[in-house]
């Protein structure tokens, strides 16, 4: 199997594992079995029961321990004279810095989140240790290699945010299940129970060319307010009828939205239920202390089964009325979260109903839990052949044996009759902002905006920083961390509050600032371009920064795959180059691969598009 | 962009600063009234070693950096007056490592510059006075020299 150059190169190889989860599981594994023997592992997460159908290092009696140390434990049972290191940490921590990340000849990362695999990028450029990077969604996978100085960084291209829609589609022409969910949750969840001072756009019409005769009456305005007489029951009848039945038809007035579009039907309350039947005949006992749920009163027990209609507005006129009797006080301040069992079953019966409406298939509460929470369940196998491939790329990084290098990606339909798609690296992007040093282009207005605007905004979100120093020419602007003296605190404070163009070098139309970051080694320049007037709609951050490869929304993708976990594909759009044949370990694994091909099928374009129409095109 | 090279290496110092520092030292760089901080001077504090005569002070000093850092080495001022053979009436310390001609190298960090300068204190070099009052009270009146040291020292107490 393996060369003797192979062999001696993994012994005396010293490598570095962020996270110890579902990939970091079967990753320190299969380097064990591969003959690693000097391995250091971070993570900071705790074992907790979910994980234990993959994560197949812990068991039961780990719950709550840490996973480095665990994981560990149980790989020495298996090859107690190698050493392993397990930090129980956070990677971002400041002991990790460019020295520590120094002393590996490879970096592997099987981390959760977008932003600890951009740390770890750039702590690897600073060091200039390769950096074999992975990720899984479900079915999907890949594992790209990054070479300072000869491939591009994991920032040079977008990575996949999750997806957002088009206000219309949300608020007027759903065809999705996936939008009567973001419509229940973003917009009628937060309507009733969030933010009351929120700008929401729940009564926004398709009628958008303005027909008169649709605008809001006084009387919808204030719909949403639940007036003093009127009981939790009469309320969530009320919002029923008005969203449910009086907003479509308002919808349907506008002919034009219709014409090649199914119409949609209104529904009220009581066309629904049965007339005289009141909800207010299920009983439940206070001070029970048990968690609140519409479906546990009524009698649905199962999260898999589907409920009908006439089940989803029950559902729904229990739950308005459990929020507002049992945790009024909450309400006005709630934010959707999919642990919230009240949240989970109040959007599930609203994407329902509004489903019905417009004849879109319905789902079950767990389906629902899944697209609201954007939860894309764990393959564990996957996470085995993704942890393969890990180990593929870093002997070949170990060897140096740059022509064979290779990001692979892992299918969910065989692709000619291939599961695994291995691809050529890339070349850096000349224009990253990461691994370049191309300055970045901020178009802002300098006469309203504020320091602490551009932090927030564009520092911090945007550009990834933690603890940020801004500099413009020789001046210090601000700076932020725990060490700092008290008074250089105040000082900074206050020019959080400043105006950019009055500072005393004023922060103007073509002044350049440079922004560092104390732990992450990365410098960038920003060009500053005033600009007075912003499209609210558009550029909501009131600023537009160029230049940019950060994380973007991706147009076409199916939502199954926009989780944060994977950036499977983001790097098949640019350019896709297939493998010539002859090329020996990828080819091998692909043709094992190709046992599961028997269920190949017409759906094989489904799962990557744009894969498949580049691929054409070549 | 000029200053681009010197502002970068400042601001690794300063960030490395802030990272790890040797004790009883400060560096940071001069705050001004109206909310700047200009990377190019740095006020720095620095301590008398223990069991020496310099014990107990807590010396300011001020880095004034130039464009060409790290070509050129930041010049090194005491308070004017300062009494020490190697510093001279303005202040300014004369030390081989802070000699553009001699011993500057641009590796060389701001904690090497202060923990070299605190070394300077007790260990002055005779070969390179730079002041009348110290160096000959240092080469003719030990005692008298070691009583300026001492009185010196109280002026500067430390503000920890």
């Amino acid at each position: 199997m393996t060369s003797t150059s192979q062999r001696e190169a993994i012994k005396g190889a010293k490598v570095l594992m962020v996270g110890a989860g579902g990939i970091g599981c079967e990753l320190l594994k299969t380097l064990a079995l591969s003959g690693f023997q000097d391995i250091h592992i971070i993570d900071m997460d705790t074992i907790e029961v979910s994980n234990l159908n993959r994560q197949f290092l812990f068991r039961q009696s780990h719950v709550g321990q840490s996973k480095a140390k665990v994981a560990r434990e149980a790989v020495l049972k298996f090859r107690p004279s190698i050493n392993i290191t397990a930090s129980h940490a956070n990677v971002k921590d400041p002991q990790f810095n460019v020295e520590f990340f120094k002393q590996f000849n490879v970096v592997l990362n099987g981390l959760d989140n977008l932003d600890a695999r951009r740390h770890v990028n750039r702590l690897c450029l600073a060091a200039e240790v390769p950096l074999v990077e992975s990720g899984t969604t479900g079915f999907l996978g890949q594992v790209t290699v990054h070479i300072k100085g000869r491939t591009e960084c994991y920032e040079c291209q977008t990575k996949p945010t999750p997806k957002t829609y088009p206000v219309c589609t949300i608020t007027s022409t759903p065809s999705k299940f996936v939008h009567c969910i973001v419509w229940a949750k973003d917009l009628l969840f937060a309507k009733l129970f969030g933010d009351k001072n929120q700008g929401n756009d729940l009564n926004v019409r398709s009628s958008s060319n303005g027909s008169e005769g649709n605008n809001s009456s006084d009387a919808s305005k204030d719909v949403f307010e639940q007036s003093p007489h009127e009981s939790p029951d009469q309320y969530a009848r009320k919002i029923y009828d008005h969203v449910f039945g009086h907003n479509i038809e308002a919808a349907l007035s506008n002919e034009e939205t219709w014409k090649n579009r199914r119409r949609p039907r209104p529904i009220y309350v009581r066309d629904v239920l049965p007339e005289g039947e009141r909800n207010e005949g299920v009983k439940y006992e206070d001070g029970v202390g048990s968690i609140p749920s519409a479906m546990g009163l009524l009698g649905l027990k199962n999260p898999q089964e589907i409920w009908s209609l006439s089940e989803n507005t029950r559902v729904f006129l229990e739950v308005v009325r459990l929020f507002l009797e049992k945790r009024d006080k909450e309400v006005g301040n709630l934010t959707f979260d999919k642990d919230d069992q009240l949240a989970v079953e109040f959007v599930t019966a609203s994407a329902n109903i509004r489903a019905s409406s417009f004849g879109i298939p319905l789902h079950s509460l767990f389906e629902a839990k899944g697209i609201a929470g954007n939860i894309v369940h764990a393959v564990a196998t996957t996470n085995a052949i993704i942890s393969g491939l890990i180990v593929i790329e870093a002997i070949k990084v170990l060897l140096r044996d740059s022509n064979n290098y290779r990001m692979t990606y892992c299918l969910e339909h065989p692709n000619r009759k291939m599961l695994l798609m291995p691809v050529e690296p890339f070349e850096a992007n000349p224009s990253c902002y990461v691994c370049s040093e191309t300055p970045l282009l901020l178009e802002v207005n300098t006469a309203t905006t504020k320091l602490r605007d551009v932090i927030d905004k564009i520092v911090k979100s945007k550009l990834g920083m933690n603890l940020p120093l801004v500099m413009q020419g020789l001046s210090l602007i601000y700076e932020e961390g725990d060490d700092l003296d008290a008074d250089m605190v105040a000082t900074y404070a206050i020019n959080l509050d400043k105006v950019l163009n009055e500072f005393p070098t004023p922060v103007t139309n073509g002044t350049t600032l440079s922004v560092e970051d104390f732990q992450q080694e990365l410098t960038c320049n920003i060009n500053i371009k005033h600009r007075d007037e912003f499209d609210e709609e558009k550029e909501p951050d009131g600023m537009v920064l160029t230049g940019w490869s950060g994380p973007t929304t991706k147009s076409e993708k199916s939502s199954s795959s926009s989780n944060g976990d994977s950036s499977s594909a983001a790097g098949a759009k640019r350019k896709l180059e297939e493998v010539s044949e002859g090329n020996g370990k990828n080819k091998g694994i692909a043709q094992e691969v190709e046992v599961n091909d028997e269920d190949d099928d017409v759906s094989v374009l489904d799962g990557f598009p744009e894969t498949n129409k580049k691929k054409r095109v070549q | 962009m000029s200053g681009g090279i010197a502002r970068g290496r400042l601001a690794e110092e300063r960030k490395a600063w802030r990272k790890n520092h040797p004790h009883g030292f400060v560096a940071r760089p001069e705050a001004l009234p109206d909310g700047s901080v200009n990377l190019m001077v740095w006020n720095c504090n620095i301590p008398g070693k223990q069991g020496v005569k310099w014990e107990g002070g807590f010396y300011p000093l001020t880095l004034h950096f130039s464009e060409n850092y790290p070509s050129k080495p930041p010049k090194c001022k005491f308070p004017p007056g300062f009494f020490h053979p190697n510093v001279y009436p303005s202040g300014t310390v004369c030390l081989s490592i802070l000699n553009e001609d001699s011993g500057w190298r641009p590796a060389i960090t701001v904690k090497q510059i202060l923990v070299g300068i605190q070394d300077l204190l007790d260990t002055p070099n005779p070969a390179d006075p730079a002041q009348t009052d110290g160096y000959q009270l240092y080469m003719q009146d030990r005692e008298e020299y070691k009583k300026r040291v001492r009185q010196q020292s109280k002026m500067y107490p430390s503000l920890l």
